[in-house]
């Protein structure tokens, strides 16, 4: 039955840590019936195993009949670190540039132009986040 | 084949029958439907189970582990008062939404 648990697995591979190991031995568990009943109704093993797999559909019917509570893939929370990191991320780049922009060439000013360019990065994070959070109020 | 969205909303009143009917377990439950619609309706697995679950989450049934006669255990539904409470509230339901839709539906009513 290693197929099956492994299925299953597969299947809710995208849910969050809490819900996934508990919903994960439910499913196997009750899968595992099934086959175990196709079986006794003479069927191969390995058949048994396909055909469970195959009228087992997909973990939208899982969450459909939950009325649509699937869990998004990015929390709020992976969102707000991914922030943090763009805005750390660009500060460093910005430093970097400053940096070199005034050791080399201390008479020409050029690094505001690639900053500009390197500030969409948080901005588009920092709309990521928010539009994130809106939706979950 | 029917469209399972039209049934959705009257799954967990089915399974509540068939659980009130007499315990059963999981696949159990999937065959009887399958056999009773005669193949028009067969349930997905998966979103029989999650409403299972659900079911379970407002104790409206209760699991336990059992022997199937000369077989290996089971994980058996029995139906609460609690869910004998819902399911008869939910057939109310299901009887007006069938006279409505019969009078909308069926009824031939003189325009003019």
């Amino acid at each position: 039955m290693k197929q099956i648990k492994n299925f299953v697995k597969h299947t809710f591979r995208g849910l969050p840590k809490e819900d996934k190991d508990r919903v994960i031995d439910y499913v196997t568990e009750l899968l595992t019936e099934k086959v175990e009943d196709l079986i006794e109704s003479g069927l191969e093993e390995q058949t048994a195993i396909d055909k469970a797999v195959l009228e087992f559909g997909t973990i939208e019917d899982y969450y459909d009949a939950k009325e649509h509570t699937i869990k998004p893939h990015r929390t709020t929370r992976q969102s707000k670190n991914d922030l943090i990191f763009s805005v750390i991320g660009t500060l460093i780049i910005i430093g970097m540039l400053i940096f070199s922009n005034l050791y080399y060439t201390p008479g020409v000013i050029w690094f505001v132009i690639p900053m500009l360019a390197v500030l969409w990065w948080p901005l588009v994070m920092l709309y990521n986040f928010l539009n994130k959070r809106n939706r979950e109020d | 084949m029917i469209a399972s969205d039209l049934i959705r909303g009257h799954l967990d009143t089915i399974i509540l029958k068939l659980i009130i009917e007499e315990d059963r377990y999981g696949y159990d439950i999937a065959s009887c439907i399958k056999e009773r619609t005669k193949g028009q309706f067969s349930l997905k697995e998966a979103t029989l189970y999650s409403a299972l679950n659900r079911l379970e989450g407002k104790q409206a049934i209760e699991s336990y582990m059992g022997n199937k006669t000369h077989g290996k255990k089971r994980r058996y539904y029995k139906i609460t008062p609690l869910g004998k409470a819902y399911y008869s509230e939910k057939i109310k339901e299901w009887e007006q939404f069938k006279t409505v839709l019969e009078t909308l539906l069926e009824a031939n009513y003189e325009t003019n």
